[in-house]
Order: C-alpha cells, then sequence, then structure tokens
C-alpha cells in the first residue's frame, strides 16, 4: 500500500517535471483576462438572463423563463421591418465605404510618398477623435433644411432636396462614421502587397484593370473583409446617426432597443432585441467570412 | 477570490500598486461617508440650463448658505431613475434628492424607491397649489400642453385640441416625439372627456395624420426652430417652452386649450434610503421658497408650484396659469400612464411615427 503510493507520488512527480512548463507571463496576464472575460461577458449573461423575464407595466420585470419577447419579435411585422430597415442601411452604407474607401487606400500606399503619407493618415483618422454626436450633429447642420447643403444648392439656382430625417441622410451619416476605419484597414493590408507583384503582372501584358482583378483584390481580400466587417459592424449597431438624423420616424434597430430600455421601461423586450441585433450581426459576419475564406483558398491555389 | 490569488503572481511593485488604489478606492469611500455626515446633499437633477437654474436659484443662496455641500449627479431621467432601483437593494442609498416629473415620481414612488415626506419638515409646502400637491413628490414648476402658434401668419387661431382637426392645418403642425404620451392623452380627452380615454382617442390621431399630416420632430428644439423658420406654423407643446421661445424673438402666441390644458409638474422626491435626509428636507424646504420660485419662474417660464411666489402682476398673467385656466388643468392619472405607457410608445411608433 505504502510502496504503491509512493511509487503513484514518483510518478505524478515525474509527470509533472515532464509537462511542459507553463510560460511565466501567463500568470500576469491570467487576471487581465479574467477581467475582461467577467466585464465583457458578465453583462452580456444578465440582459440574455433579462430577455427571458417577462414584463409587467408598472412593474419593471418579473422573473420568469418565456421566450414571449421572441416570440413577440418574430411575430410583430413592425420589428421585422426595424431589422430589414437596419439591415438594408448597414449593407448600402458598408458598401459605399468599401468602393470609397479602396482608391484612396491604394492611391496612399501606391502613390504617396512617405513624407505625406504619415500626415494623410492623420487627416482620415481626425475625425475619429471627434465624438460620433458631435459628428452627426455637424451633419445636421449640412442636411438640415435650411441647412448649407440646401444653401449652396438654391444658391447655385437648383432645388435642394429634402435631406434630413430621410434613409439617404442616415447613410451619409454612417459612411462619414465609418469611412475611416475602412481606409485604415484597407491601408494597412495593402502595404504589404509588394509592388513587384503587380510590375511582374504589367511586364506579362496585363491591363490595369486585370491587374486589379487578378493580383491586388485577391491578395487584399483579408483586409477588405476585415474593412467590410468593421463598417457593418459599426453600420448596425449605430444609435446616434439614425437617432439626429434619421428623426423619429425612422426606425433602426440599436435606438429601437434604447426605447425599450430606458422609455417604455420594458426590460426583457429591450434585452432580446438587443440579443437578436447581435445574433444576426454575428450570423451574417461569420457566414460571409467562412464564404470569402473558402474562395480566397480556392484563389490562391 | 480570484483576483487575491493571482495577485500572488505579480511583482511587488505591481501588487503594491494596485493594493495602493485599492486603499485609495476605500479612504474616497469612508471620505464620502464622513462629508456626508458633515452636511452633504446628493442631487441627481437633469443638465444644462435645467440644473444651471437649480444651481443659481435654490442650491448656492438657499442650501449651501446653511453650510451645506451639494453633489450633483446629472444626467437624463431613464438613467437616474435606473440607478435608483438599482440601489433598492443597498441599505443605504447614494441620492439624496432626486429631481422628476410627476409621472415619473409615481413611478418611481410605486417602485418601492421614493419616501413619503414629512410635511412638517417642509414649512413651504403650506405654499404649494393644492391640486399638485403629493405625499411623496415636492412639485416645483409646472405647465400645461397649450397650443402654440404663429401670430403673424394665424389671425384666427384653433381654441380648443379638437379644432385641429381641419385641413387648414395640414403640414402646418409640429408635434414633439417626446410628448408622444400628452398627444395619446389629449385624443382621449377629445374623444372621452377625460385622459383615461386613450383607448378610444387613437383613432382621432390616425384622422389627425392623415387630414393634417402632423410634421414630428425628435426634440423640443428641433420643433422651436422649425416655428422660428416658418417650417410650421402651430405647435402642441408646453406653454414655457413657447414662451421661451417667444423670448428668444419667434413670432408666437399662446392659446390655452378649450378642454383644459393637459398639465406636467416637475418637482423632487427623497429616496427611502436617502443617506442624509436632514439635509435632503432642508433642500426640499429651500426648493419651494417663495423669492427663489419667483426668480425661477421668471428664468425658466414654467408656473411656480408655490401659489405664493413672489411674482410680479405682469410676469404672473404672462407665465402663469389664471385661476380659471388653472382650475381647468387636465393633470394625468398617474397609475393609468405608468401601465400603459409602454404600449403607447409602442403604438406611438407603429402608427404617428412611421
Amino acid at each position: 500500500m505504502a510502496t504503491l503510493a509512493r511509487s503513484e507520488v514518483l510518478a505524478l512527480d515525474r509527470a509533472a517535471r515532464a509537462r511542459p512548463r507553463i510560460p511565466s507571463g501567463v500568470g500576469g496576464v491570467l487576471p487581465g483576462t479574467l477581467l475582461v472575460v467577467l466585464a465583457l461577458l458578465g453583462p452580456l449573461a444578465l440582459m440574455l438572463r433579462y430577455s427571458f423575464n417577462r414584463f409587467v407595466p408598472g412593474e419593471l420585470m418579473v422573473e420568469g423563463l418565456t421566450l414571449a419577447n421572441y416570440a413577440k419579435f418574430l411575430h410583430d411585422s413592425f420589428y421585422r421591418d426595424v431589422l430589414l430597415t437596419t439591415l438594408w442601411v448597414a449593407a448600402l452604407s458598408t458598401l459605399i465605404c468599401l468602393v470609397l474607401g479602396f482608391p484612396v487606400a491604394y492611391a496612399l500606399v501606391r502613390q504617396v510618398g512617405p513624407r505625406w503619407k504619415s500626415k494623410l493618415l492623420i487627416l482620415i483618422i481626425l475625425p475619429l477623435l471627434m465624438g460620433n454626436a458631435v459628428r452627426t450633429a455637424a451633419w445636421m447642420v449640412i442636411l438640415g433644411d435650411k441647412g448649407l447643403l440646401a444653401a449652396l444648392l438654391s444658391g447655385m439656382g437648383l432645388t435642394p432636396p429634402r435631406l434630413m430625417y430621410t434613409p439617404s441622410a442616415v447613410v451619409i451619416g454612417l459612411v462619414s462614421v465609418t469611412l475611416p476605419f475602412m481606409i485604415v484597414t484597407l491601408q494597412s493590408v495593402l502595404e504589404r502587397i509588394d509592388p513587384v507583384l503587380e510590375e511582374a503582372a504589367e511586364s506579362l501584358g496585363a491591363g490595369h484593370l486585370t491587374i486589379l482583378r487578378r493580383v491586388v483584390l485577391p491578395l487584399a481580400l483579408p483586409g477588405l473583409l476585415a474593412g467590410t466587417m468593421l463598417c457593418f459592424i459599426l453600420s448596425m449597431n449605430a444609435y446616434a446617426t439614425p437617432v439626429l438624423i434619421g428623426g423619429p420616424q425612422f426606425h433602426m434597430m440599436a435606438p429601437e432597443v434604447y426605447q425599450q430600455v430606458a422609455k417604455a421601461m420594458n426590460w426583457p423586450f429591450g434585452a432580446a432585441l438587443a440579443f437578436v441585433l447581435m445574433t444576426v450581426t454575428l450570423v451574417l459576419t461569420t457566414t460571409a467570412n467562412v464564404l470569402v475564406q473558402r474562395r480566397y483558398r480556392r484563389w490562391s491555389e | 477570490m480570484r483576483a487575491d490569488l493571482s495577485l500572488d503572481r505579480f511583482s511587488p511593485t505591481r501588487r503594491q500598486a494596485l493594493l495602493g488604489g485599492a486603499a485609495a478606492i476605500l479612504t474616497a469611500g469612508a471620505g464620502r461617508e464622513a462629508r456626508a455626515a458633515a452636511g452633504t446633499v446628493v442631487v441627481s437633477n437633469w443638465g444644462g440650463d435645467w440644473n444651471q437654474r437649480t444651481v443659481r436659484f435654490v442650491e448656492t443662496p438657499l442650501v449651501e448658505a446653511q453650510g451645506l455641500t451639494v453633489v450633483r449627479d446629472l444626467g437624463m431621467e431613464p438613467e437616474r431613475k435606473a440607478k435608483l432601483l438599482a440601489e433598492r437593494r443597498l441599505r443605504r442609498g447614494s441620492i439624496d434628492v432626486i429631481h422628476l416629473n410627476d409621472s415619473d415620481g409615481f413611478e418611481m414612488m410605486k417602485q418601492d424607491v421614493l419616501a413619503d415626506l414629512d410635511r412638517s419638515r417642509i414649512p413651504n409646502y403650506g405654499d404649494v397649489v393644492p391640486a399638485l400637491r403629493k405625499d411623496y413628490f415636492v412639485p416645483w414648476l409646472y405647465s400645461g400642453v397649450v397650443l402654440i402658434y404663429n401670430k403673424d401668419k394665424i389671425k384666427d387661431p384653433p381654441k380648443s385640441y379638437a379644432e385641429l382637426w381641419d385641413k387648414r392645418w395640414a403640414g402646418r403642425l409640429g408635434l414633439t416625439n417626446q410628448l408622444y404620451f400628452n398627444y395619446m392623452m389629449m385624443s382621449g380627452l377629445i374623444q372621452g372627456g377625460n385622459l383615461t380615454s386613450v383607448e378610444t382617442g387613437r383613432e382621432r390621431l390616425v384622422a389627425l395624420k392623415e387630414l393634417v399630416q402632423p410634421r414630428l420632430y425628435a426634440a423640443h428644439q428641433q420643433l422651436g426652430a422649425a416655428l422660428a423658420t416658418g417650417e410650421v406654423d402651430i405647435a402642441l407643446n408646453y406653454k414655457a417652452r413657447g414662451l421661451q421661445w417667444i423670448g428668444e424673438g419667434s413670432p408666437l402666441a399662446i392659446q390655452y386649450p378649450k378642454e383644459g390644458a393637459i398639465a406636467i409638474t416637475f418637482g423632487a422626491g427623497m429616496p427611502k434610503r436617502a443617506p442624509n435626509p436632514d439635509g435632503a428636507y432642508v433642500y426640499l424646504n429651500a426648493m419651494l421658497d417663495r423669492k427663489a420660485m419667483a426668480e425661477l419662474a421668471a428664468a425658466s417660464f414654467y408656473a411656480p408650484a408655490n401659489g405664493a411666489a413672489e411674482l410680479s402682476p405682469e410676469l404672473r398673467a404672462r407665465i402663469d396659469f389664471s385661476p380659471e385656466e388653472r382650475e381647468h388643468l387636465n393633470f394625468p392619472d398617474y397609475a393609468y400612464v405608468s401601465k400603459n405607457t409602454a404600449e403607447w410608445l409602442e403604438w406611438w411608433n407603429k402608427t404617428m411615427a412611421r
């Protein structure tokens, strides 16, 4: 018995010695990681729990375990429309960001010297140093019925279109908010593409468009994907822009969540809406990621 | 627990820094309690000009002058309400006085947040207009939803809420999205004669949308701007707002509706777990000071809840409601509002704000 125990202990001891040592840095990293996981997932878990509670008007929230809040979302065409609006607005502004952002990022990488590049990059990032709400307020001044744009257009003898409180204004606002993210992401990826590859293609007789299509775009695909996702996620969750320049008649998901939680005091339904928004965003971005990665692998073979 | 264990792995300097930080937080907490005992009133209030006026006319001259220190916790009411709701479980809260409107005050009382007030400790409460009195609430400033119109363009304004249902006003009426509950109660008032007939009033609102196509603005400020630029010519909003816009130079006039205006009251209450109830009572009494109320009314254009506020006759005529108007004010049934407001908001979003 005793010998057995002793051999067991020895074996354990040896096993412990044989196991690869945990790098000493882990000890320092662990508490931080735990804190981040708790701080990120804790509130999410709480909201998920709330989304199964029942809402009794005047009583805030009643503990429960019901899917009624999710069922309400599915059965109510209003909220489905809100989600659809959110989706197309986010998709359109992401597309515009992509179309506008790529040439800028490409020019920045290939055509601008190192001295100017950093200055231009700062210029592009500059809007991000200002709060989203403040920038949106500036757009209100520009797009308003009696705003700068209207004044400029009527000065030129044109009838200014009604932009304020329209979906177009929201898309303009969202593009201005997310474009810097797209440009910076694309720039960092394009930077890593060796210009020699493009020169090689050119020497073999490929035109500009062919080079773009066959060489640059496939190589830049990870960046395109990352930038697209960033813009799409930011647009899906936009709050200030739809509220301030979309007006009360324009409904997107994030403001709807806020309204349910803060104004209607319906926390369970607000939480359910938040989870629907999160799930849809997650599923779409993951699917896009998988599809594009697969395509990318095929391309690179 | 895990944080404690992992602390062992920190280098001494970092551990010391962390402990130092924790100690600093602890002492800061202790310091706050010590100050509370020495006379701190923590006031939860809206920010902006509302707070500026509160500081200028009440807090500085009447509360801090008595040796109390006022600590302000400023924000919009949803956040401030949520904070108090979250604090219900604590033995001791952090807020002594909270500024709210009457409906929110009722809701917080129902949620077991606000305490019933001992009026013997608020001597000025005796001056409060009787219709505004509540056990849990110190009414402070009030107003009513009136018709605000451009007097240059409209010579024959609507005299009642009901007269807005008229093709003449098509495209000329502006509403504030924030006041949806008032508009819903208004249509109930026209249809059913009281503020608890929202159910029967809904069709009227749909009819208004079809007939007049009111323009919906996100906030009061935008409605004010629209009136100033002539985008709309009539608005339904608080009389105080109308007076503010007139004060800013817009050519507007005010019409008290024949049905009686729907009233809104702003005021304050004391949470049950207030750390310094003595300080809170000093503050609540100071709010109702006759002179302060008069100055506040002049600065904010809201009518003073203190009936004995020392207003000059012309100021009273401009700001306050006449005794007859005051008698016809319609006060919401707060229990009815708090039970239905979530559903109203949803209906409004789906039907009117689309």
